[in-house]
């Protein structure tokens, strides 16, 4: 599957170090690329990088990025509508300034935030759809835009370098990801102290030292994981376990993480990359992430892209999802917001797994849209 | 009517027979009424996209959503809901709208505005507020005492009273600076008490005034869902949200048929009630104002207390919110723009006069009476009881199927607004069109001028407060508006309240705070133009 990116010349894209004799041959094509502030007239790969990539103590020691860097891929050029789903918070608006007004001033994209997909399926299915590209923040939105047909299929060529679980049918890619984790205090706990599954926690002895965060909606996600693959029954028996065992609530999963870097408890329930932003604001912290394989526990949510059908921009809306799966905008989520990278060849921030390494559960991910059923049960144990 | 005018040939012929005049007049009702009915069918189109959407389901699928499990309870739940937030809105606008208006409260023009204003804080921004400052523990060590949850029922129920009740201040205020003292002081005259002139005189002529408010209550309850949301109150409007979030519109369109039809039988008990709903002869003079004696200054802690829960509490978290800087990631996209405001207060503007104008027609031709009237009158609110998301999607649908060139235009954007918010105009045009003497039109027309030299003249300058009011109400309401916003704005055209949402989530609540006060701010100049309209109460 990457016998395409190796085609196109893979980069290796060190730190500084032997640039030089890898550096591309002055940018896509010519005349495209404007000299960025502090660069020759000579644009090579390295120099982008720096743009994309966050700051902060993750960002030093960062490893070499295997991924195509987009002084390697076909340029950006003309209009290009994008819808984003709301949630990422400017993030994918940023990235898309930093191409159009820093790399590919020929590019014109505009930008319009959506609440949730129905209006774009609406447009599809009346012919008249405004959007070329679809920028999600969640599985479910890209499933319900495929569901109706709306999305052309994505060339193995462009998206095969993401693991197969996160561009099913290739309707659609994930770019940016999001891992449920356990995080812990590595002054109370070693990684072995953890289990291998959520599923064992209510009867380990540590739910009773665990903080979560019911009201926040990965969590209501994560139950509902948990209700697809083990039963309604069993999450039942699970929450009311957890709550027996004398679990704290906090309001959400940065204050739960912050907690357990506090030893407040020795372990908790939340999104990885908030032990990781804890961790960029205190770089001494005492918090560790352990990953659970193959349950609700392990699950991994993404952002992705996907292209409409009706579009008459296919190439560039094909160029555009490729530079989102370029080696500096993969760093540019890695390092700005620690979400987990869909390229392999970029590492997460911290010292974390790669995206081909974890374990998710073999679950559609659209089907956790539905979370009505997850809010009742959550209300009738008493969670919520 | 301060000038003669010309006596032209014109003039002579209209200077004809009583059956003429008669004629004359007939015609104009038939003309207005069919106006009236051409602007209440195009606000409906809307609703043709809702129920084609609904038609999509199938029977056999209808049957089993409108029989779900939990249907009843959480229609009760919302019919519960609007009855206690209008009943409690009564409650409140009432008496606060009598010792404003009617008593000699210290400083009764500041407690005027004070009260009045709580209706420019958009109630999802109040809920958000409610939900992030009230804290129970706190209170629990402090004081030792256990207080409820925010959450639920009750919450919801507060927060929602205390930032709609203003509706039913407004109209039963104005309504009561128009009550003819002439006509108590006839009743205490004839021997009537204090409380039998209340029960047999004032209250059937403020009734119509307080209904018309309580409808605007009703009808927003209903069709609330970001401060249920918030609240965690399980109503109506939750589950047809619940239905787009799963991508469910067609299942979202049936259950808004099914509010829909709850609305209907509000808007018949309403009628029951209403009459000429907002009647106010500005006859008033010299009314006596009761001497609240060793009340006078208690009193004013009623509108002390509810200016500080929904005015002082707000805007000073908002504040405090502001100046604490707690930003994760920084985007350099979601700075704050005053284009925003710029958009904010021009789109509002436009629907505000666009709504004014259509109302004009609207409340007069029922005025001028007659059921058909009523009945499109009427059918002008059902706008307002239309969730947001629900006329927006149903615009989305209609737009691009049969019109795309306005789909994403301001036209679109503005016609929504319109569809939405007309009968807050309607309303208080309709109080000032009852005003209209048809005597005075007639002598106009006696005198030489043109039908529309009379209107011109005559009717529009006795209309012109009750449609400013009118407006400057769409156009507050309207710049709260968010979810028909959301879908229907032109590409790259955002406002206060498109930005307040996109950073109210996560740990944005700094950036939220700029937009909601600046809006809160523009809101609160709008009030002061609907509260100047009324005149001088001598307060």
């Amino acid at each position: 599957m990457r016998k395409d990116r190796s085609r196109r010349g893979v980069l290796r894209i060190g730190a500084g170090i032997g640039a030089a004799t890898l550096a591309g041959c002055g940018g896509p094509i010519d005349g495209t690329v404007t000299p960025l502030p502090g660069s020759e007239t000579e644009t090579d790969d390295d120099e982008l990088l720096p743009e994309f990539r966050g700051s902060g103590s993750y960002v030093e020691g960062r490893p070499d990025l295997d991924a195509p860097s987009m002084a390697d891929l076909p340029p950006l050029s003309g209009e290009l509508s994008i819808y984003i789903g709301v949630g990422e918070g400017g993030l994918y608006e940023d990235l898309i300034t930093r191409l159009s007004e820093e790399v590919y001033p020929d590019f014109e994209p505009s930008v319009r935030v959506v609440d949730s997909p129905n209006a774009l399926i609406k447009e599809y299915e009346a012919d008249t759809t405004r959007a070329d590209v679809y920028w999600a923040v969640d599985a479910g939105s890209l499933g319900a835009v495929a569901d109706a047909g709306a999305f052309s299929k994505l060339d193995d060529g462009a998206v095969g370098a993401v693991p197969a679980a996160f561009r099913p049918d290739n309707q659609w890619v994930g770019v940016a990801g999001r891992a449920r984790a356990l995080p812990y205090n590595t002054n109370a706990l070693s990684a072995d102290d953890l289990p291998d599954t959520v599923m064992t926690l209510p009867d380990s002895g540590l739910a009773g030292q665990m903080g979560w965060a019911p009201t926040y909606s990965a969590f209501q996600a994560f139950v509902t994981a948990m209700r697809l693959l083990e039963g309604d029954a069993a999450t039942r028996d699970w929450l009311t376990g957890m709550q027996d065992a004398g679990i704290t609530e906090l309001g959400d999963e940065w204050l739960v993480s912050n907690a357990v870097a506090d030893g407040e408890f020795q372990a908790g329930l939340a999104n990885h990359y908030y032990a990781l932003r804890v961790q960029a604001a205190r770089p001494d912290a005492p918090i560790d992430l352990a990953f659970t394989s193959g349950d609700a526990g392990a699950l991994v949510n993404t952002s992705g892209i996907g292209v409409l059908n009706d579009t008459n921009r296919t190439q560039v809306a094909t160029r555009f999802v490729r530079h989102l799966l370029s080696a500096e905008a993969q760093e540019f989520f890695a390092t700005r917001t620690f979400a987990y990278p869909m390229v392999p060849g970029v590492p997460p921030a911290g010292d974390l797994p790669t995206i081909d390494e974890l374990e998710p559960p073999d679950i559609d991910l659209a089907a956790l849209s539905d979370l009505e059923p997850t809010l009742d049960l959550m209300r009738d144990v008493g969670v919520l | 009517m301060d000038d003669a005018g010309p006596s032209d040939a014109r003039a002579c012929g209209r200077r004809g027979t009583t059956a003429e005049r008669l004629r004359h007049a007939v015609g104009d009702r038939i003309g207005l009424t069919l106006l009236s009915g051409a602007i209440a069918a195009l606000l409906l189109t809307p609703l043709l996209g809702i129920a084609l959407s609904a038609a999509e389901v199938g029977p056999q699928d209808a049957i089993g959503i409108l029989s779900r499990p939990g249907a009843l309870s959480v229609l009760w739940t919302s019919v519960a809901l609007a009855a206690v937030v209008t009943a409690a809105s009564v409650a409140i606008g009432v008496p606060l709208a009598w010792l404003t208006a009617w008593t000699d409260l210290p400083y009764r023009r500041f407690w005027t505005i004070v009260v009045a204003l709580p209706l420019v804080v958009p109630s999802y921004v109040g809920a958000f507020v409610f939900v992030h400052a009230y804290d129970p523990e706190l209170v629990v060590d402090e004081l030792g005492v256990t207080l409820p949850s925010i959450y639920g029922f009750g919450g919801g129920a507060v927060v929602l009273t205390l930032f709609v009740y203003p509706y039913v201040f407004l109209t039963t205020r104005a309504a009561l600076l128009g009550l003819d003292a002439s006509l108590t002081d006839a009743a205490r005259t004839l021997g009537h008490g204090r409380r039998e002139t209340l029960r047999r005189v004032v209250l059937p002529q403020l009734l119509p005034s307080i209904a018309a408010g309580a409808l605007l209550v009703a009808l927003y309850t209903l069709s609330d869902f970001g401060t249920p949301a918030i609240m965690r109150v399980d109503t109506f409007t939750r589950d047809i949200f619940v239905s787009y979030d799963t991508f469910a519109t067609e299942r979202a369109a049936l259950l808004s048929v099914e509010l829909l039809a709850l609305v209907a039988v509000i808007l018949a008990v309403e009628s029951r009630v209403g009459g000429t709903a907002g009647y106010a002869s500005r006859a008033a003079r010299g009314t006596e104002r009761t001497r609240l004696g060793g009340w006078r200054w208690p009193a004013t802690l009623l509108p002390a207390a509810i200016g500080t829960l929904t005015l002082l509490i707000p805007v000073g978290v908002l504040l405090g919110w502001l100046v604490r800087a707690d930003y994760q990631y920084a985007a350099e996209s979601l700075a704050f723009q005053p284009s925003f405001a710029v958009n904010t207060v021009w789109v509002a503007a436009v629907a505000a006069v666009a709504a004014g104008a259509v109302a004009v027609p609207v409340a007069q031709a029922s005025v001028a009476g007659g059921r058909l009237a009523t009945l499109f009158d009427r059918a002008t609110y059902v706008g307002f009881a239309v969730p947001g998301i629900v006329l927006g999607i149903a615009l989305v649908e209609l737009s691009t199927r049969v019109f795309p060139a306005v789909y994403q235009t301001l036209p679109l954007l503005v016609f929504a607004y319109v569809v939405r918010f007309l009968p807050q105009a309607v309303g208080t045009i309709r109080s000032s069109s009852a005003q209209v003497d048809a005597g005075l039109v007639d002598a106009a027309l006696t005198l030489g001028h043109t039908r529309l030299g009379a209107f011109r003249r005559v009717t529009l300058p006795l209309l012109a407060p009750g449609a400013l009011a009118g407006a400057a109400l769409v156009f507050l309401t309207t710049m709260k508006e968010l979810p028909a916003t959301l879908l229907l704005h032109p590409t790259g055209f955002d406002t206060l309240v498109t930005y307040i949402w996109r950073v109210q989530g996560d740990v944005y609540y700094g950036r939220a705070a700029l937009p909601t006060l600046a809006l809160i701010g523009i809101s609160m100049l709008s009030m002061l133009v609907i509260l100047s309209q009324e005149g001088d109460d001598g307060g």
